[in-house]
């Protein structure tokens, strides 16, 4: 079995620590609106290009760049711009949809990516797109079993990319899912205008709608009014079959999730994968993952389109499914080094010894810890409240950026 | 007075600005942003007053279709 790479998403310098402390082998990331969370308030600028680079290298972790937008006349500076100083700052490879983002990558010698945007669903197309690219992520709606079929494909066909090796298939293994196939949905453009594939989608999908005959005015029953919004995507309970239908890259979604997120998500996955190599994946194991992936936000899990499912599973609410939820606290003061313990100011509620916290900041990523002891305004406390100060034992740097949350159960309402 | 303003650094390139007031606004070949002519910069909101209640109309109708919502128009 070939190693898999597992590729996690990087909204903000946050999730890209996180990412990078929990053992992911490679980040994407959008930088300034080319990409297809360009509404999220937090996206990276051109400057941030370095420091991601410096960051990824120390860890030997790979950077790919999200350029994978439609593309007007007027963006075709920005692009070039775009791809020039990903390539100063020696980042791996960009993801790209539109033709002209693929032209000017491979102009200035930039590994190509071809974006789920473009729906590669056939080993034609692959055959097509290796003219330029080394990695390929497949349509999110194939199975398995066409998944498995294009890669004894290219392993029979010899396919290989610009780089001279084999063309390497890439698929999603986890969150949020389209109602439409990806790359082709005009829902929210046409309700409000902002289209989705110019990374400005109004997730209109997952509202609560109720279908009428117009003609009768008869209310079509239904048993949930989420008629369009997918749970979300999860493989971790069959990624023995992902891992045999022979892809290269597990890709997980999320860059407009928070960081706390993805340093779950990806340590799960990183924990399964490593497990899958060295043969100790188990039932067992399975059980413990999903409800550790079940405590951050979801839709619920289902298995996408991957083991051949004919419908989609629909979501029975909005918004998350999370077992869990962070409760803001304080922010961070201070660090004492050779304590190893962290002075934090609590701006809200109560903090109490047994309680699990995390700390979440742009160098700090996400971190989550029980608080075994602490002090309380210098004094040896249970419980810390508004305005007091607290410092904590800690096995990690915190910095004055930083946030403190309490994580605490959230109940899902059915 | 007709005032426009634009919250360039979200502006997402989608060109329809343009499209629905071509006098007002323009395409930015350099970064692929809006750019409200003849605007002022004051701390990232360009700003545009002009005595052309012509343009009110138009810069409306490219307000309510901005899909990031930073377009915004006064007339006092």
């Amino acid at each position: 079995m070939q190693k898999i790479e597992l590729m996690a998403p990087a909204g903000n310098f946050e999730s890209l620590q996180a990412a990078l402390d929990n053992g992911a082998d490679s980040v994407y990331f959008g930088v300034e609106q080319l990409n297809m969370r360009a509404r999220a308030s937090i996206n990276f600028t051109l400057d941030d290009l370095q420091e991601i680079s410096r960051r990824c290298k120390e860890k030997d972790v790979r950077t790919y760049l999200t350029l994978n937008t439609i593309i007007y006349d007027h963006d075709l500076s920005i692009v070039k711009t775009l791809i020039k100083k990903a390539k100063e700052a020696d980042i791996t490879a960009v993801i790209a949809m539109d033709q002209a983002v693929i032209a000017s990558a491979r102009e200035v010698g930039m590994e190509v990516h071809i974006s789920t945007q473009i729906n590669i669903t056939n080993v034609e197309t692959v055959k097509f797109y290796a003219i330029f690219a080394d990695t390929m992520v497949l349509s999110r709606e194939l199975s398995l079993s066409q998944v498995k079929k294009i890669t004894k494909q290219i392993e029979k066909d010899q396919i290989k990319g610009p780089s001279g090796k084999l063309v390497e298939i890439e698929i999603f293994g986890h969150g949020a899912l389209c109602m439409a196939v990806s790359g082709k949905c005009y829902m929210s453009l046409h309700s409000h205008n902002s289209s989705a594939n110019r990374g400005a989608c109004k997730q209109n999908c997952r509202k609560k709608y109720t279908v009428i005959d117009q003609e009768t005015g008869f209310e079509m029953e239904l048993d949930n009014e989420y008629i369009m919004s997918p749970k979300d995507l999860c493989t971790i309970d069959f990624l023995d079959q992902v891992a045999d239908a022979g892809i290269k890259v597990l890709k997980i979604e999320g860059r407009g999730r928070a960081p706390e997120y993805v340093a779950k998500v990806i340590k799960c996955y990183r924990e399964a994968i490593d497990s899958l190599e060295n043969g100790t994946y188990n039932k067992n194991e399975v059980i413990i993952w999903m409800q550790e992936l079940e405590k951050v936000y979801n839709r619920g899990f289902w298995n996408g389109y991957y083991l051949g499912q004919k419908l989609g599973e629909w979501s029975k609410g909005s918004g998350s499914h999370a077992t869990q939820k962070k409760v803001y606290i304080g922010k961070g003061v201070h660090y004492f080094p050779k304590a190893n313990v962290g002075e934090f100011k609590i701006e809200a509620y109560d903090l109490c010894i047994g309680d699990t916290i995390l700390v979440t900041g742009p160098t700090t990523g996400a971190k989550e810890i029980k608080v075994k002891e602490m002090l309380v305004n210098d004094e040896k406390l249970n419980k810390g409240s508004k305005d007091d100060s607290i410092t904590i034992p800690l096995n990690f740097r915190i910095r004055p950026s930083d946030k403190l949350y309490k994580i605490v159960e959230h109940k899902v309402e059915a | 007075m007709v005032v426009v303003t634009l919250q360039r650094n979200k502006c997402i390139g989608c060109n329809y600005c343009v499209e629905l007031a071509p006098d007002q606004f323009r395409m930015s070949k350099k970064d692929g942003k809006s750019v409200l002519l003849h605007s002022k910069d004051k701390k990232g909101f360009f700003t545009l007053k002009s005595n052309n209640h012509l343009i009110f109309d138009y810069c409306e109708k490219a307000a309510k279709a901005c899909p990031v919502n930073i377009i915004t128009v006064k007339d006092i």
